[in-house]
């Protein structure tokens, strides 16, 4: 059984269909990377998941369950944590309350301290800034913050969306770096991105999304080497 | 100079009352983007509720106040699942002539329950007249309701600061579409917000049944002038209400007493646009990242 199961999922913007039927797994403890080019659905797919959004047809498991008649704020007791695209930090409120506020379904203090102090020890930024302003951060530090506020729900499956977005390249690095560490300790973690070259380096397998369908799969190794994905997601972007 | 401190008085004590309507609007418009023009109306429900507790079962103060705001949170809870939540998405002139309407059905519906004319809530609290220094007099229940006002305000202050859910209600503030996302039910936040903001202008609706006579229309001109002190404070913020309500209180006692009484909401208003123009947001205000 995997973790987290997309059967034929199918979602539409009113008129306009965003998914035609695609399917997805992941495993325990697996790393994933979905790749695409912009507007492909890999946002649609995420708020599905999240059900942020609504579904038109096909199933979405969980642990072998159907989550599809919960809303999104029961998902997270679940164990499923979304890191949205563009980070979605709470700007007035301070970093230590953003923090605090997503440890809101973990109810053993604890493990709340804990989680707390893991975060601090991989991003000692975070802790040097704990009473300042979420949204006097820079962008990288924002970017920190949301991974960390995924961190304090606790998860088994942590989605993120894009965090490589708008961070220099040694940023890029660092918090790749991250996410390959949050994955070894034990959490899963479906990852959105387009620089596709960083994503599979740290993925076991990759999905490659167009045009809401998925075009192609595997480990990440043969994507890597694939003379599609080369064409249309190394280098330059052709699409 | 007596004089001036006996003013103040009296600024601080209607004031205190704007200030528990304002803090309402601002926080409902804070985490939702609504302007519920039905609160002024939620004020007057408060009062009325407070007046029928006072005269039928002759309770203590204390338990009419609390026994008020508890009732009067669970009409503003009512109000905002019946009223509101299927519109939070809509355009914002729905919900805005939403309030209205239901701003006008409670003013008929206390219309009719009690009759159109004006009520006196039977006075509960001493009216001793404590001699502070200088001359200055004071009643005991001015006293005792700017001190409970003031102490409602710090409780809300240490509420939304301090506390998970305060940090929630200002999460939702300032970002309502990612909350979820924490595992925190909205809708829950929301209600909870409109619970608090109708408690505490209950409050203000007995606290000035205590000095004035109170009828079904009054929420209109005290519910606009608060909505104003909020947006001069800086509508969403919780110390701009507070602020704006007492900068509007004070220009209308001292315009009173030293000018005319006709010339007390011009001059109110006008000086209110100056401030305006100087912030824009309000005082206390920032320019909201969100378009409504
Ligand atoms: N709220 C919306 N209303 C209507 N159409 C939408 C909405 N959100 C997304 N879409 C459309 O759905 C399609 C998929 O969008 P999605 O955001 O999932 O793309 P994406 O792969 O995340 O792209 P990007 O890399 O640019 O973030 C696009 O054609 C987009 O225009
Ligand atoms: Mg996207």
């Amino acid at each position: 059984m995997s973790l987290l199961e997309l059967n034929n999922l199918t979602v539409s913007y009113g008129p306009i269909k965003a998914l035609h039927g695609i399917t997805i797994r992941v495993e325990e403890g697996e790393l994933v990377s979905l790749l695409g080019a912009n507007g492909a659905g890999k946002s649609t797919t995420l708020r599905s998941i999240s059900r942020l959004i609504p579904i038109l047809e096909g199933d979405i498991l969980f642990n072998g369950k159907s989550i599809l008649n919960l809303t999104a704020y029961q998902i997270v007791s679940l164990g499923i944590s979304h890191v949205p695209e563009g980070r979605g930090i709470f700007p007035s409120l301070t970093v230590m309350e953003n923090l605090e506020l997503s440890s809101w379904t973990v109810k053993d203090k604890k493990k709340i301290k804990h989680n707390l102090s893991r975060i601090f020890s991989i991003f000692p930024r975070l802790e040097e800034r704990k009473n300042q302003l979420a949204g006097t951060l820079s962008g990288g530090e924002q970017q920190m913050l949301a991974v960390g506020r995924a961190m304090m729900t606790d998860c088994r499956l942590m989605l993120l969306d894009e965090p490589s977005m708008g961070l220099s390249p040694l940023l890029v690095k660092e918090v790749f770096k991250v996410l390959k560490e949050i994955n070894n300790s034990g959490t899963t973690i479906l990852l959105v991105e387009q620089n596709a070259n960083m994503a599979l380096k740290i993925a076991d397998r990759g999905y490659v999304i167009e045009n809401g369908r998925i075009a192609l799969e595997g480990p990440a190794e043969h994507l890597m080497q694939d003379k599609r994905v080369k064409e249309a997601y190394f280098g330059k972007e052709k699409k | 100079m007596e004089i001036i401190i006996q003013q103040l008085i009296n600024a601080v004590q209607l004031g205190a009352v704007y200030a528990l309507i304002a803090l309402g609007y601002s926080m409902v418009y804070g985490i939702i983007r609504l302007i519920n023009f039905a609160h002024g109306d939620i004020f007057m429900v408060g009062a009325f509720i407070g007046f029928l507790l006072a005269v039928k079962f002759k309770l203590p103060f204390v338990f009419i106040l609390l026994l008020t705001m508890f009732l009067t949170a669970l009409l503003g809870i009512a109000i905002e699942r019946i009223a509101y939540h299927k519109l939070r998405n809509a355009h914002r002139m729905s919900l805005v002539i939403t309030a209205l309407g239901v701003g006008t059905f409670l003013e008929n519906l206390v219309r009719l329950a009690v009759g159109p004319q004006t009520r006196q809530i039977p006075a509960q609290l001493s009216n001793n007249i404590l001699h502070l220094t200088n001359g200055i007099v004071v009643t005991e229940d001015k006293l005792l309701i700017i001190g409970i006002s003031i102490m409602l305000m710090i409780v809300l202050w240490l509420f939304v600061n301090k506390t998970l859910i305060g940090k929630a209600m200002r999460a939702v503030a300032d970002n309502i579409d990612v909350v979820p996302l924490m595992g925190i039910n909205v809708d829950m936040i929301v209600s909870v917000t409109f619970a608090i903001g109708s408690a505490l202008a209950a409050a203000g609706g007995i606290f000035f049944g205590q000095s004035y006579s109170i009828e079904p229309y009054m929420g209109i001109d005290l519910g606009w002038k608060a909505f104003i002190a909020a947006v001069v404070g800086g509508i969403g913020s919780i110390e701009g209400a507070v602020v704006g309500s007492f900068i509007l209180a004070g220009i209308e006692v001292f315009t009173v007493a030293y000018l005319s009484s006709n010339l007390k909401n011009g001059i109110a208003f006008a000086l209110l646009i100056i401030l305006l123009v100087i912030w824009p947001y309000g005082i206390m205000g920032k320019p909201s990242l969100k378009k409504v």
